[in-house]
């Protein structure tokens, strides 16, 4: 037992070391390149795992290669994902600063927070992107820019109207601590009234509560649920029309996603789109055609109409004639 | 390199803060306290919102650790005079705060770069203006991390202090000694959360932000922390070099290190398994996974005594 100890003792602190050592290794490989040429880094740090947030990440690849650039050759790529943990999402930031990163690209806010948080003392550019609210969220300014993904909520309301003529409450649910659910619930609330809809929100503070929230807002008698893009409440969508197709309910979805998961229909961001627009803005940025400053964040608004065709069949509704031609048919 | 080595160090340093308050309520009170949870984001929403309204950095911190110390009583009163379990009592102040942190300060709230945080701060400007923001951070949490770790040491040698351990370690002696062994619970909870929310709030002026969800896990963190410093400190005073340097008079003190000392290295270096996972270039999903394992290799290491703590 004691020499077992004493070898993992010993292993473990070469592995530490050898580590470190890979860490500065990796690091020269980098920044100095095999071909000793300077290949800037651009650091991309996902906050999670999720439909969406990968899309952002394939879009943004794909911006930097319309704009030309190559990788290997103009930029390499150091992809973390933080694993919807914070001080993750820190540490990960503080590692690209430290390897000099040309531009750290900041996928969702509390990435993007972290990455400027590290740019600070280098003033590296930060780049975001899947962030709805960038002014409430403070990064509007300074050496940061970036795209938004601010919800379709009118095409959604619109969408809505056409599919339920007769429904009059719509429910919603967010988590009160993301703060871009709290923004898009505004938002609804603000536009309801224009198409005849009232909005019975409930607000929740973790996974758990989402299914005692369904239950709520059935009993409440809603017409249907909108959803948002709300990480808490799309990660147990399943579990949601479980509920709301026993009682006869439609969900509607915010992306393309959420709608093949068996939502009626959505009116939805392509995120592969948006981060197309970010891969461009970063590759004006990595040849010094533009700076953060000179460029203030976009916000992308074409959407488009998704529809489960087996899903609104099973509700006993059907799209209308003028809308079919336009929406995608996502369903099985 | 160094950059990386100074900015993880920094991490530990300012976590160590929290570390110190759940070894107190853990290790010492032997109180399983998870109102760490939203006394951590506590402290960061004080200090946001008092940093936006332009109070002095320094000031923001103290009232971090009031409001802080605020959240422990609650707990501490909740077991102590309603009789809730400890457990439940610190879940039941840990879910009401996360109301109050989201009326302090909403969901997230960011510090703009024009506004003064405790690293540009005059004082610190004075002494430290030469480095980088990067040197400043890491010498400020440096200096934070130990005067507290001192300040610590110095509260268990008073009597106060020795009743707190003994609360923990024998409470019917608190009682034969004719004080109230809970009014010395309720006195560590208060300690343990002041600390926990003055980590909170160093942390978001150095990250120039808070949200509501910065808190999930920091209980584990410290538990983490506190395992893994005590079991290298151990491990270490049980080794050769422990009992050499016990016969040299300069060296004693060093020789069997205190369990601030414990936890302050098990926060540094529980953010240098997280940093070496990140560098190891694996595939970004396996970060967990990673952290993990050097987690095992530390505890497996160090003789798996954490599982035996005693306390302080």
């Amino acid at each position: 037992m004691k020499n077992l100890k004493k070898s993992v003792c010993g292993i473990l602190s070469l592995g530490m070391a050898l580590s470190l050592c890979a860490c500065g290794g990796q690091t020269a490989g980098e920044t100095g390149g095999e071909t000793a040429g300077d290949i800037p880094v651009i650091g991309i740090s996902q906050y999670g795992q999720h439909g969406s947030l990968d899309n952002c990440r394939e879009g943004f690849l794909q911006g930097l290669e319309q704009a030309g650039l190559v990788e290997g050759t103009d930029y390499t790529i150091d992809y973390q994902n933080a694993s919807f943990d914070d001080n993750m999402a820190i540490q990960i930031a503080q590692a690209f600063s430290a390897e000099d990163a040309a531009l750290m690209v900041g996928i969702a806010t509390p990435a993007a927070t972290a990455c400027y948080a590290a740019a600070e003392d280098k003033d590296i550019p930060v780049i975001f992107t899947a962030i709805t609210d960038p002014v409430g969220a403070k990064l509007d300014s300074g050496n940061i820019t970036g795209t938004s993904d601010v919800l379709p909520v009118e095409g959604q309301l619109e969408l809505i109207r056409a599919i339920q003529p007769e429904a009059d409450t719509i429910g919603i649910i967010y988590t009160t601590s993301e703060s871009n659910s709290v923004y898009s619930v505004g938002v609804y609330e603000e536009l309801a009234a224009d198409y005849g809809f009232t909005i019975e929100a409930v607000g929740v503070t973790a996974q758990s509560e989402v299914t005692q929230a369904v239950d709520t807002l059935i009993s409440k008698g809603v017409d249907c649920f909108s959803n948002l893009t709300d990480n808490n409440v799309v990660g147990v969508l399943g579990s949601i029309l479980e509920k709301t197709n026993e009682a006869g309910i439609p969900v509607y979805g915010s992306e393309i996603e959420q709608v093949k998961l068996g939502c009626v229909a959505g009116a939805g961001l392509d995120y592969v789109q948006l981060g197309i627009q970010t891969g461009l803005m970063a590759a004006k940025v990595l040849t010094g055609e533009a700076t953060c400053e000179d460029m203030p964040y976009e916000v992308i608004e074409n959407y488009a109409l998704y529809v489960n065709s087996a899903a609104l069949t099973s509700m006993n509704l059907e799209l209308p004639a003028d809308l079919a031609g336009t929406a995608e048919e996502v369903g099985q | 390199m160094t950059d990386l080595i100074a900015s993880t160090l920094t991490q530990g340093f300012i976590y160590a803060l929290l570390s110190y308050g759940v070894y107190i309520t853990y290790s010492v009170l032997d109180f399983p306290d998870l109102t760490v949870d939203s006394s951590f984001p506590l402290g960061a929403a004080v200090t946001a919102v008092l940093l936006l309204k332009g109070v002095n950095p320094w000031l923001t911190l103290v009232c971090a650790a009031a409001a802080g110390a605020l959240a422990g009583l609650c707990t501490g009163l909740i077991h102590v005079k309603l009789g809730v379990r400890d457990l439940l009592a610190g879940i039941i102040t840990m879910t009401a705060l996360s109301s109050i942190n989201l009326l302090i300060a909403g969901s997230n709230l960011t510090v703009e770069r024009a506004v003064d945080t405790i690293f540009v701060s005059a004082p610190v400007m004075a002494v430290l203006g030469g480095l980088t923001l990067t040197g400043r951070k890491l010498v400020v949490a440096l200096v934070l991390a130990v005067v507290v770790k001192l300040v610590l040491d110095l509260y268990f040698r008073t009597k106060s202090g020795l009743l707190l351990r003994a609360v923990g370690d024998n409470a019917a002696l608190v009682t034969t000694l004719a004080k109230n062994k809970g009014s010395m619970k309720i006195l560590g909870v208060v300690i343990a959360n002041a600390l926990v929310a003055l980590c909170g709030g160093v942390l978001c002026q150095e990250q120039r932000s808070y949200s509501a969800v910065m808190g999930i896990g920091q209980v584990v963190f410290g538990l983490a922390t506190v395992i893994i410093g005590i079991s290298l400190i151990r491990f270490f005073a049980g080794s050769k070099v422990s009992h050499k340097m016990r016969r040299v008079p300069v060296l004693r003190f060093l020789a069997s290190p205190k369990g601030t000392t414990a936890v302050l290295l098990g926060s540094i270096l529980y953010k240098f398994c997280i940093q070496i996972a990140i560098n190891a270039g694996l595939p970004a999903n396996m970060l967990k996974f990673i952290t993990a394992v050097l987690f095992l290799l530390v505890l497996v290491a160090a003789g798996r005594k954490g599982e035996e703590i005693i306390h302080a």
